[in-house]
């Protein structure tokens, strides 16, 4: 077994010595999974020097080349019959991925210590999801991504059903089932591919020497932008979000909301515009449009929300916004911007998501103007509270800035195959976005954090314990390092995406 | 002659368990015919995996063929299977005179057993017959208002379907003078007349494969029948009807070696009303099921969608579309008796069959509930497990045939399928026991079967090498 394949075996590891742990051992089975999470965080860094050594020298060869080079790779043939591979390896966009996701993971399984109902099977879950994730970043054949991307979907139903809050059965429902729909339209497409290619492989390097059908392209391009866009939370499609999130469990939402969503912009990187790339440029300009209705509903659906794991959840459905338009923008800065925007949103809603995990199990309640002041009597928590807003509000310094300035000049620039007037106008649509965060990320926590203190038994409230300043503080880091220091994950990500903008470029 | 042993290995076994009954009065000596029927099903289908899989017997009117092969081997899984699943039942006394049970069980197996290998019109319906009737005895086991009903129904109903495909039958003999499949498939011609014989023929075998419109009968008598039979039924009768749809197909109409069949025309006519019978039976099977209340009623109706993927893999009568229609079949037989063993030792010790009864069953007893789950997810086509791989092969078919909107119409109806599935493992999972919180035992001839099943049925989605021997069987033999 090579590298790359721990990085699936080691998550699938953990869950079954979870599961052949013995349920009594509660604590135990909480060591198991963070010390199994810790490992493949480790191992995350040690891949990612691996990868480097390999992939650092083909950097300026990679500026022109219209070929995506993987490296680490491991294939072993699976159905033979239909060209089926066990094909897994690592590029630039899926190495960035993989740090978010175990950075998450590690921090999600700290973050929920304090799971009592019935842990044992909350950690197995919570694992076998993290195993789909890692599964559908490695894998590039599109029957092995498709097989991870449902083994990755399919856990929340029960995450969220069990474990849940608030009115957990029918979010769980409606979650999976809208998601479900998504991969089914995913299934046509792949499907209407392979049979479209003669290579008779579900290679995805192998597919893209294809050239299709200016008619396949046509329809396929949209069934997989809308079937990958459904996890992607593109509107009209992410009403399960919000409802998602707000149920979900503390470590479900970090997960969720941090790196499934992205699965859905990675998705549509891999697999649409790299496959299809005459389809994205018929589409790109609706979906532009299509993505600013995304921002900007986002955005203001926040300022009207109560709780704050709704407010949280429409402020992703708009941050998760940007990938997508990044991604239509069909050019090499918009589409640099959408991945850079996958890796500082999941860090920053991973951060967003456990800090109110963290205050609901303080106040009990997460209804926005039933608290006040609690900055007086948890300052650790209000101050990585008003890190998280300002990193989503695009504060200079903090990794959403490096993300959403990268979107904006790539939608400003706009390609030669649209109406720039159009990618312009859109564009700055999308830019009110950022005025619209700062009001509600402000008055929002204001509200939370600041006045005078609504209730007296707030006054009893501690401060966070130490595992929860070394989640917060993890994320926060992880944050500012990328927000002061982004050239080593901008080299990363343009390693990879060169070729499929130039692919974009060619005829 | 050696073609036929394992089907006749099958009637002796019949007999001998019948005179096991019959000989010994101890009722411990008339336990041993259970192991008997065991031994001589696993001595079949020792029998088959070392026969050759091309032969002719009776001057081409009993054939061994690769295609036959694949069924006669699922069909003896099933049987062993359900035997296993019925033993229980039948030593505590809930299913009556254990001889005659065996034995007819064994007849209708081989009866299906020589279906598949049926080359002309007599034996193909006389095995038929024999594969049915025996089946209508089966059904009215339970000697209760709901059993007799349900035999009432099936007996009406299935013989009706007997004689339109009889008549269709005979319409083709008519048309042609032949009592061959392949001599009738060389002679038949675009006339009224053949189209009227194939809505008959079509509307017989709809009603052994549960297509809709000819599923009515299903609930009732899945409901009626002891579970171990409607698992049975579920599964072998299915497979009788898939198996003699593909001889309808590819020997009696024969595909691809006439003119008039084998025309652009006449199979684009022939795509589309499978693809028409196929998007009615797995939406009806799946939007029905969803208000279902009984479980017995519930896996009728998830059967009669299963009904509907099934019929993907005929379209456009590939040689691609048979491999992945029969790896289907087998994974469905392992999926389906999984979710079946669940439901009988749930109700063998509890007595209940509505779905609210499974409430909190992942308290009550996690391993079995972790099976029925698994084995619900694979009949919803989840991966990894293999009722994923097995409905994405079949997919590829309709894919193939340019059918993308069928494509988008199954996996739809997939979700349609994982929401009522979800039903249950809600009630197992995240609902709370009520009043009864006794652990469910589960007996071990059960485990053993629940084992045996699920690790099928896992394995069967992974490791390609049972899909790859169908693939590379049938391809060869149907590439003519």
């Amino acid at each position: 077994m090579g590298l790359v394949s721990l990085l699936i075996i080691i998550p699938f590891i953990t869950m079954l010595g979870v599961l052949f742990t013995p349920k009594a051992e509660a604590h135990l089975i909480k060591w198991i999974s963070v010390i199994g999470s810790g490992i493949l965080l480790v191992f995350t860094g040690y891949i990612t020097y691996k990868f480097w050594m390999e992939a650092g020298a083909d950097f300026e060869l990679m500026k022109t080349s219209t070929e995506t080079k993987l490296y680490l790779i491991e294939r072993i043939p699976w159905f033979a019959a239909f060209g089926i591979e066990y094909f897994v390896g690592l590029d630039g966009i899926s190495l960035s991925m993989v740090i978010l996701t175990a950075i998450i993971i590690f921090t999600g399984c700290i973050a929920s210590w304090n799971v009592v109902d019935r842990p044992k099977e909350f950690f197995a879950l919570l694992l076998l999801l993290v195993t789909g994730v890692f599964g559908v970043f490695v894998s590039f054949d599109l029957f092995l991504f498709f097989v991870f991307y449902e083994l990755a979907v399919l856990p929340m139903y029960l995450l969220i059903g069990v474990w849940g809050t608030g009115p957990k059965e029918y979010s769980a429902m409606k979650l999976t089932l809208m998601l479900m729909v998504g991969s089914a339209l995913l299934l046509v497409g792949f499907l209407a591919i392979y049979h479209a290619s003669p290579v008779h492989t579900f290679d995805l390097i192998k597919l893209a020497n294809v050239k299709y059908d200016l008619s396949l392209q046509k329809w396929a391009f949209p069934t997989i932008f809308i079937g990958f866009g459904i996890l992607g939370a593109l509107y009209p499609f992410h009403t399960w979000s919000p409802d998602g999130h707000a149920s979900a469990p503390t470590a479900v939402s970090m997960l969720h909301a941090g790196v499934l969503m992205k699965l859905g912009g990675y998705g549509v990187l891999r697999v649409g515009l790299y496959l299809l790339p005459e389809g994205a440029k018929m589409w790109g300009l609706f979906f532009m449009a299509l993505t600013t209705i995304n921002i900007l509903y986002g955005a203001f659906g926040a300022i009207t929300q109560k709780d704050l794991k709704y407010f949280t959840a429409y402020s992703s459905v708009s941050h998760c916004g940007f990938v997508l338009f990044g991604l239509a923008t069909l050019n090499f800065m918009g589409v640099k911007g959408a991945v850079l925007q996958m890796v500082s949103h999941g860090l920053m809603t991973g951060l967003f998501f456990a800090l109110i995990g963290m205050v609901y199990g303080r106040t009990h309640t997460r209804i926005i103007s039933e608290m006040g002041g609690l900055a007086k009597v948890m300052p650790w928590l209000a101050i990585s509270f008003y890190i998280a807003g300002l990193a989503s509000l695009g504060l200079p310094g903090l990794s959403g800035f490096v993300a959403e300035s990268h979107v904006f000049m790539g939608g400003f620039f706009g390609n030669v195959w649209q109406d720039l007037f159009w990618m312009k106008t859109l564009t700055v649509l999308a830019t009110c976005s950022v005025v619209v965060t700062a009001v509600y990320v402000l008055r929002g926590l204001a509200k939370v954090f600041q006045g005078p203190i609504l209730d007296d038994h707030f006054l009893e409230l501690t401060d966070a314990t130490f595992t929860e300043k070394l989640t917060t503080g993890i994320l926060i880091a992880s944050i500012a390092f990328v927000g002061m220091f982004p050239s080593p994950l901008i080299k990363l990500i343009e390693l990879s995406i060169y070729p499929i903008v130039n692919r974009l470029k060619m005829n | 002659m050696k073609f036929l042993y394992p089907e006749l290995v099958i009637l002796i076994t019949a007999l001998i368990a019948l005179f096991v009954d019959l000989c010994f009065t101890s009722e411990k000596m008339k336990k041993t015919s259970g192991v008997v029927v065991l031994l001589g099903l696993i001595f079949s289908g020792f029998l088959l995996i070392v026969t050759e899989k091309n032969g002719v017997a009776f001057g081409g009117r009993f054939v061994m063929d690769p295609v036959a092969w694949w069924f006669k081997f699922i069909f003896i899984a099933a049987s062993i299977l359900t035997v296993l699943l019925s033993i229980d039942l039948l030593d505590q006394g809930k299913l009556a005179a254990r001889g005659e049970y065996f034995c007819i069980l064994l007849f209708t197996l081989s009866g299906m057993m020589f279906l598949t290998s049926s080359r002309d019109l007599i034996s193909l319906y006389v095995s038929l017959e024999l594969a049915t009737v025996p089946l209508f005895l089966l059904a009215t086991w339970n000697k209760n208002r709901i059993g007799s009903e349900a035999g009432l129904k099936y007996v009406v109903l299935g013989v009706l379907s007997s004689s339109l495909l009889l008549y269709g039958l005979s319409l083709l003999f008519g048309m042609t003078g032949k009592m061959e499949l392949l001599a009738i498939s060389q002679g038949l011609s675009n006339t009224p007349i053949f189209w009227v014989a194939f809505a008959a023929i079509l509307s017989g075998v709809g009603f052994k494969l549960t297509l809709f419109p000819f599923q009515m009968w299903a609930p009732d008598v899945y409901e009626g029948s002891p579970t171990p039979i409607t698992a049975y039924l579920s599964v072998a009768s299915k497979g009788a009807g898939l198996s003699l749809l593909f001889l309808i197909f590819y020997h009696l109409f024969g595909f691809r070696n006439t003119q008039f069949l084998g025309s652009a025309e006449t199979a684009h006519t022939f795509n589309l009303i499978l693809a028409i019978f196929a998007t009615l039976t797995m939406t009806v099977g799946n939007v029905v099921a969803i208000v279902q209340k009984n479980i017995k009623r519930f896996m009728a109706y998830s059967s009669i969608s299963q009904a509907g993927y099934i019929l993907l893999g005929l379209l456009g009568a590939t040689p691609e579309g048979i491999p992945a229609m029969i790896f289907y079949l087998l994974v469905y037989v392992m999926t389906n008796l999984t979710v079946f063993a669940a439901i009988i030792s749930f109700s063998n010790q509890t007595g209940l069959n509505q779905i609210d009864d499974y409430r909190g069953l992942s308290i009550r007893n996690p391993i079995l509930s972790l099976a029925l789950m698994i084995g619900l997810f694979s009949l919803a086509g989840i991966p990894p497990l293999s009722g994923f791989v097995g409905k994405f092969f079949l997919f590829s078919i309709a894919s193939k045939m340019h059918f993308h909107w069928l494509v988008a119409v199954a996996a739809v109806n997939s979700t349609i399928s994982l929401y009522y599935y979800l039903q249950i493992i809600r009630q197992m999972y995240i609902e709370k026991p009520k009043g009864d919180e006794a652990v469910i035992k589960v007996s071990k001839i059960i485990t053993c079967t629940l084992i045996v099943t699920s690790i099928l049925m896992v394995a069967l989605g992974i490791i390609p090498c049972f899909y790859d021997a169908i693939h590379l069987d049938t391809t060869t033999y149907l590439n003519f």
